[in-house]
């Protein structure tokens, strides 16, 4: 048995949008062991990305706490949220969310230029991430030069720039076709059993489902075991 | 970290809107420059124009052809032959209370080797005393009992080819007998044609003129510059058939002009600035607001509100630095342009922003007729300083009004900047 990574306690988001609230989350208790590729499901508007938001540093839950490597991310300013979503997590969009006036190389060095990394330094490491996704002869390609597939990679070596022990991602393969979802899932896999990174990944695209080592399913905002 | 290519390539790709943006900037920081490059050519000038009036506080001439001579001679053409005064005044005026020392000269327009010059007698301590003296680049002043040398301006001895130590031949007219003088010494003034002059002693200039005992002019300095008016209305009531003008003071006076045009400048430069950065913040406004979403993704992946905040301002400073230094390249060609500009002007007669050239009245046509030309008035000296002044305040302009975009861009939260489409 390997040690919890992330563990939610009752944790529940409620939006106001003008006088009416809404519920996103409800009581969520959710623990992810490191080493994990954890697949969330649920139906749109169920409350996943919140839920992967809240995780990620970048929302704050209404109630409850969540722990991340034994420390509770709720209680971290504003600054210090900033710093923990720089150095334990990483961020995989659907939509890639490249800048689109950087090159492939450049993308990938921003974690690290934002950690304060050395030219040299960045650039080497970013060009081995490159590698790692199979990507280094695009390495000074812009991003509208790349297909969904090859973004989607330039965006997980972005996500491994600082060696993040989370990486989260956003219905990561749902803009892609299927052989570049494949491609994604087994760069996936094979970061997770080299790194022994925690994967969790929302999706509905069942090629992600099956390489994932366990699922939860979200309705209304509750989670659920598969 | 990335701002710097963040932002030059955010630029390029939005070529037109910065090239707008930065115009804004260029319009303020370019009439601010040609002011400040009219301001340094002023103060230079009018500081040679001091030293070229002699320094002194007061000058004595004789009253009575004064207005005769108005009309005659040019910059370097021949003068009408001055009237004097009797070089006893000289002793009288300085026996007036408040006058520290007099300094005697006598100026007429000689021939240096066959070219038309103005050349003063002088009686070389004295007029150090009362003038602080030339500003000497090569060779040495005359001294106390110098017999043929002369001090000649640099200006002149290029025209005439001429070097420190050689002979040149000197008359009072062309149909009067030349004499040969040794250059001793060479000044520099800063005003090209306040340096077709030169000087002699006093004695010397008596001899060539004939005019033994008499002198053009007495240069008259106050134990203090606050005395000056008193002691010129003394010298007016205690001397008969003298003409007394104070020159420094009228340097002064229209110096006083001078600032009250410098703020006007300033004024119309300051609100174009203004204007210019309001289209600064506006544009970098449109852009954050653009990348909202970059924004968000920034700080998905741990940019800090700083790293945020640095990106914008480095686009804006960047806008202000384009401003800045077209502004610079702008004043500089429009600066130079301007005595070429005002020169048709002035030729014609009109007087530069409707009013009266406020150098004329300072110039005292004794001291041999100079400076008499609006074209101080219209040379515009581009110094470094105003250079990097310029270009600061460009920057600082960018700066500025980027503060307000650039603060909101870093104040916004990741989940919403990134919902945004
Ligand atoms: N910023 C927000 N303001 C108001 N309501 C929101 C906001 N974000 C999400 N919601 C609402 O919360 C619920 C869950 O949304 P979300 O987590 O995006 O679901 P999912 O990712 O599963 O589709 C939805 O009803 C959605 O409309
Ligand atoms: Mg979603």
């Amino acid at each position: 048995m390997s040690k919890l990574i992330v563990r939610t306690i009752d944790l529940s988001k409620v939006y106001r949008r003008g006088k009416v609230n809404v519920p996103a989350l409800n009581n969520v208790n959710l623990q992810v062991s490191s080493g994990e590729i954890v697949g969330i499901m649920g139906p749109s508007g169920s409350g996943k990305t919140t839920l992967l938001n809240i995780i990620g540093g970048l929302d704050k839950p209404t109630q409850g706490k969540i722990f991340v490597d034994g420390v509770d991310i709720t209680s971290l300013n504003e600054k210090d949220l900033a710093d923990y979503r720089l150095k334990k997590v990483g961020f995989i969009f659907q939509f890639y969310n490249l800048i689109p006036i950087l090159t492939a190389l450049e993308n990938v060095e921003i974690p690290l230029a934002l950690m304060g990394a050395p030219k040299d330094e960045r650039r080497e490491r970013a060009l081995s991430l490159l590698r790692v996704v199979g990507l280094e002869n695009r390495a000074d390609h812009k991003p509208d030069e790349l297909s969904g597939g090859e973004q989607q990679r330039v965006a997980i070596a972005r996500a491994l720039a600082n060696n993040p022990s989370i990486v989260l991602a956003d219905e990561p393969t749902g803009d892609l076709d299927s052989k570049s979802a494949m491609a994604f899932m087994k760069i996936v896999r094979d970061l997770n059993r080299r790194n022994n990174q925690t994967f969790i990944i929302v999706t509905h695209d069942p090629l992600v489902v099956e390489q994932c080592t366990k699922i939860y399913t979200i309705r209304d905002g509750r989670v659920e075991s598969a | 970290m990335f701002s710097w290519s963040l932002a030059v390539r955010n630029l390029k790709r939005r070529r037109l809107r910065t090239a707008l943006t930065a115009s804004g900037i260029v319009v303020g920081i370019s009439m601010m420059f040609i002011l400040l490059s009219l301001v340094s050519g002023m103060e230079t000038q009018a500081r040679s124009m001091v030293r070229a009036l002699g320094g002194a506080d007061i000058t004595v001439s004789n009253s009575t052809s004064f207005r005769d001579r108005m009309g005659g001679g040019g910059f370097f053409g021949a003068l009408p032959s001055p009237s004097t005064l009797d070089a006893s005044i000289a002793e009288t005026i300085s026996g007036i209370p408040g006058v520290y020392a007099v300094s005697p000269q006598f100026s007429f327009s000689g021939s240096i080797n066959s070219r038309r010059v103005t050349v003063y007698g002088i009686e070389p301590p004295l007029f150090e005393v009362v003038t602080g003296g030339l500003n000497i680049v090569e060779g040495r002043f005359l001294s106390e009992n110098s017999y043929g040398e002369i001090v000649m301006g640099k200006a002149l001895m290029e025209i005439l080819n001429l070097t420190l130590g050689q002979t040149v031949s000197l008359s009072a007219s062309q149909e009067e007998e030349e004499r040969i003088f040794a250059v001793v010494g060479v000044f520099e003034t800063g005003m090209i044609f306040q340096e077709y002059v030169g000087y002699i002693s006093l004695a010397d200039a008596q001899n060539i003129t004939g005019e033994y005992g008499l002198v053009t002019q007495i240069l008259v300095k106050c134990e203090d510059p606050s005395m000056v008016s008193d002691v010129a209305s003394l010298i007016s009531s205690t001397v008969p058939g003298v003409r007394v003008t104070t020159p420094t003071a009228a340097i002064q006076q229209a110096s006083q002009m001078l600032n009250t045009l410098t703020m006007f400048f300033a004024t119309i430069g300051l609100v174009a600035l203004f204007a210019g950065s309001f289209g600064v913040t506006n544009t970098m406004i449109m852009s954050v607001t653009e990348r909202t979403r970059e924004i968000g993704v920034l700080k998905a992946i741990g940019a800090k509100n700083h790293d945020i905040m640095k990106i914008f301002l480095v686009e804006s400073l960047l806008i202000g630095l384009i401003g800045g230094g077209v502004g610079v390249a702008v004043g500089s060609i429009l600066a130079y342009a301007f005595p070429m500009l005002t020169s048709g002007l002035f030729a014609a007669g009109a007087s530069p922003f409707g009013m009266r050239n406020p150098f004329s009245s300072a110039v005292n046509p004794e001291l041999g007729g100079r400076a008499t030309s609006p074209i101080m008035f219209a040379t515009p000296a581009i110094t470094p300083l105003n250079i990097t002044i310029c270009f600061s305040l460009g920057a600082l302009v960018g700066i500025l009004a980027g503060l307000y975009p650039a603060w909101r861009a870093s104040r916004m939260k990741p989940v919403e900047a990134l919902r945004h489409v």
